[in-house]
């Protein structure tokens, strides 16, 4: 008896454990929960083996850039060996962040070849004509067939000079791709240098005093400051041309002085203006402060889910969860009278217990990790419909009470086991192999049957011998439903 | 609900004709599914597999919503966009008084995603933006989830076959596994039908549903064969009466518990967010099929003629 009562305390202990950590460490919502945006980001590798060190140094790459987001609380975690997942809370346009971190921004510095002026004058030609399509498209209506057909034929005209057709047939594609083959051939045009992206220390942005669009202004260090000032050096005075490479693409060239011409450029700063907007202008500047990506990654799953919705959601599994608790309570205790209300009581201590270890580990609660929660509700149940079956059958041969209630523990004992560790497996291999989504699920599953095997053996075998000690609780008939012959 | 007596011996056969008519109709709506119909698989598999755009977004209306038809407002987003594969397969539904938009369409990025969203405003809006969800799926990713899915269906089957040999000798362990698969196939079919006639898509969390009536499912079986064994242990002179006995004293069981299952899953299908309800039904027909088998199919195996 005395251990008993042992437990009896320690299972308050715990309760009380458990309602203090609910209330000092609230559980974490999900986004589903709350509202925000979710990108799943895809490292892209041609032979698909990411290694570990890949993965992390584009995670402290991209961790920087989402740094410079200035999204609040926003979690970027790795999943799997080639994927992450970014988190933006209350976010609810994830263009901007999927235009920064989708970038590999891989900043080049080129000299251009030897005579190639006439190649070099005819493309940046035809840059300015594509750039000047691409706005009347953004401001022409884009029904009108008149303006497409003009378009249309504006296009062609391009594509016939610089001899390359896209596939793609959808016209606003077509121009993006065309200027980005002629900013591609521009960068061929030039040789590769010593400098990059890697010899910035930061990045900043303002506007240009003369017109509305904004400049990115680049700090090299020292290293890079020589290595600037010796190519602006080497061209200074020629008619050679400087372009900066963005990813493959030529974004602006610029003659060096030749006041220049013995010194280079020192001073170790720089300026990219290639008629940015004020939010093109920001993307670079975030991507450039983060560096460029050892390896290119696509963004292959969006998810934005709004507030209200979010706050929707969490009442529907409420209202879900606690009709579930409240039919489940009413079936046991018509069925299994005292032993039903046992079951009750460690059923919410079973619920409590689960909510504690969600705020201690820490596991987000999603909408299918509520599901889980829910259809453990269920599996814990069962353990007690189990042993009750057991007890019941024991009174009916004609035992006592108390060891009815012990034998009746002793025998379920090795099928609880059994099907807890059947659903448990599920659950680990869906915790190993699953998306983020279904991690949550099998998360609060499996350690919704791992308490529950406490619960359902321990709490309601100590609650069930505190019950016991009272005399006026101790009738059978109080433990089987009327209809039960004795 | 005091006592069964259900004659097992007697009525095996009718037990083993049903599951197989089961078994059939499941066989029959994988291979119209995979032969007869546009998407030419065993079950159709949605956007989580296929990759694809999702919206859903509430309109906000002052009083009631006006009642506008899907096509409408789809020859309207002609006007705005010329973007022919998207407009030749998106799929607009408007459901709840009107005031419930829901959007499928292939993969577009997330700028593609804004404009349609902004059309659609400019058709039925005023939209409310704290409402929307949106779910775009690169075709890259829904691919990368199905191998995912299968190979965790694959993973955890093997699991669990292996932790079940273990615990019972080889012919137990054969016939419970017998029944899992038997459930799962049932289940699987029940879906391949619903594609088939109301065009249900199967997403991951269907593989997560069937992951987990595996697990039921087994659970359920094993203790029923425990108490099979426990009673022969007792009395081994009359086999098939003892089996019979065992399944008519977990009856009870088997019943209650699938009933406290339900209880929770029916409280999810009514109340919980749409996003699970299918989830819900995929787990609250593989239960009653699970309970099933396990209580009376796979106890059928193990009468001897």
């Amino acid at each position: 008896m005395k251990r008993r009562q042992g437990w009896l305390f320690f299972i308050i202990f715990l309760l009380t454990f458990s309602i203090y950590l609910l209330i000092n460490f609230p559980l974490q919502l999900g986004l589903d929960l709350k509202g925000g945006s979710q990108l799943t980001l895809q490292l892209v590798k041609e032979d698909g083996k990411v290694s570990k060190e890949e993965l992390e140094a584009v995670n402290a790459v991209l961790d920087k850039r989402v740094n410079n987001l200035g999204v609040a609380e926003s979690n970027l975690q790795t999943l799997g060996r080639d994927q992450l997942i970014l988190e933006l809370p209350g976010e609810q346009n994830p263009l901007s962040a999927s235009r920064i971190l989708g970038k590999t921004a891989l900043l080049e510095f080129r000299i251009q070849k030897e005579n190639t002026s006439s190649q070099l004058k005819n493309l940046q030609l035809q840059r300015l004509k594509i750039n000047d399509l691409i706005e009347q498209f953004k401001s022409g209506d884009k029904r009108n067939e008149e303006t497409s057909i003009l378009l249309m034929d504006n296009l062609t005209e391009i594509e016939n000079d610089i001899n390359y057709s896209p596939n793609n047939q959808q016209l606003f594609e077509r121009l993006v791709e065309i200027k980005k083959y002629i900013s591609n051939e521009i960068a061929n045009l030039f040789n590769k240098t010593n400098l990059s992206g890697k010899d910035l220390i930061n990045a900043g942005r303002r506007q240009e005093q003369t017109n509305n669009n904004w400049e990115v202004s680049l700090s090299f260090s020292n290293d890079g400051g020589q290595k600037f000032a010796e190519i602006t050096k080497s061209i200074a005075g020629t008619d050679k041309l400087l372009s900066i490479v963005l990813d493959g693409e030529s974004i602006s060239e610029a003659s060096v002085g030749s006041q220049f011409i013995n010194t280079g450029i020192t001073g170790g700063a720089a300026t990219i203006s290639g008629n940015f907007s004020a939010e093109n202008a920001r993307e670079l500047e975030v991507q450039l402060k983060g560096g460029s990506l050892p390896l290119p990654i696509e963004i292959v799953e969006t998810n934005t889910i709004g507030p209200l919705l979010g706050s929707k959601n969490i009442v529907k599994s409420l209202y879900a969860s606690i009709c579930g608790l409240i039919f489940v309570g009413i079936f046991m205790i018509f069925n299994y009278r005292i032993l039903g209300f046992v079951s009750v009581i460690s059923l919410i201590f079973y619920g409590f217990f689960n909510l504690a270890l969600y705020s201690l580990i820490p596991v987000t609660l999603t909408l299918p990790g509520i599901a889980g929660l829910i259809l453990s509700i269920g599996m814990a149940v069962d353990a007690n419909v189990l042993i009750f079956e057991r007890i019941r059958e024991e009174l009916i041969n004609g035992n006592t009470l108390i060891r009815s209630i012990d034998s009746g523990f002793q025998r379920a004992n090795s099928s609880i086991i059994d099907g807890h560790i059947t659903t448990f497996v599920s659950c680990f291999v869906l915790f190993l192999l699953g998306t983020n989504f279904v991690k949550g699920f099998a998360a609060t599953l499996g350690i919704g049957v791992v308490i529950s095997l406490f619960t359902s053996l321990n709490c309601s075998k100590t609650i069930l011998r505190f019950l016991t000690t009272y005399q006026s609780l101790r009738q059978k008939s109080l433990y089987l439903s009327k209809s039960t012959p004795l | 609900m005091t006592s069964f007596s259900f004659n097992l011996i007697k009525n095996k056969n009718k037990i083993f004709g049903f599951s197989s008519f089961l078994i059939l109709l499941s066989l029959i709506g994988i291979l119209y599914s995979t032969f007869y119909t546009s998407f030419k698989k065993p079950i159709n598999l949605g956007m989580d597999f296929i990759g694809g755009n999702e919206l859903r977004i509430e309109r906000s209306c002052k009083e009631e919503c006006e009642n506008i038809s899907p096509d409408l407002v789809i020859e309207k987003l002609r006007t705005f966009s010329n973007n022919k594969t998207l407009l030749n397969n998106i799929k607009l539904q408007i459901q709840n008084n009107n005031s419930l938009i829901s959007i499928r369409t292939p993969y577009l990025t997330i700028e593609e995603s804004n404009n349609l969203i902004s059309n659609v405003d400019k058709i039925l809006g005023p939209l409310n933006y704290e409402s929307k969800n949106s779910r775009i799926i690169g075709p890259k990713l829904g691919k990368k989830l199905l191998t995912n899915c299968a190979t965790s269906l694959l993973v955890s089957l093997f699991a669990i076959s292996l932790y079940i040999s273990i615990r019972f000798d080889k012919k137990y362990a054969l016939f419970a596994l017998l029944a899992l698969f038997h459930d799962l196939l049932i289940v699987f079919g029940i879906f391949s039908w619903l594609g088939v006639l109301l065009s249900i898509e199967v997403n991951s969390l269907f593989a997560v549903s069937l992951l987990t009536i595996a697990g039921y499912s087994v659970n359920d079986t094993v203790v029923i064969f425990d108490r099979i064994r426990e009673n022969l242990k007792k009395n081994s002179d009359i086999y098939n009466k003892t089996i019979q006995i065992s399944v008519n004293e977990s009856f009870r069981r088997t019943f209650f518990t699938s009933i406290t299952t339900l209880i929770p899953l029916l409280t999810l299908i009514i109340f919980g967010s749409y996003s699970l309800f299918w989830f819900s039904v995929s787990l609250t027909l593989g239960i009653l099929i699970g309970s099933y088998s396990s209580i009376l199919l796979a106890p059928s195996f193990l009468i001897k003629d």
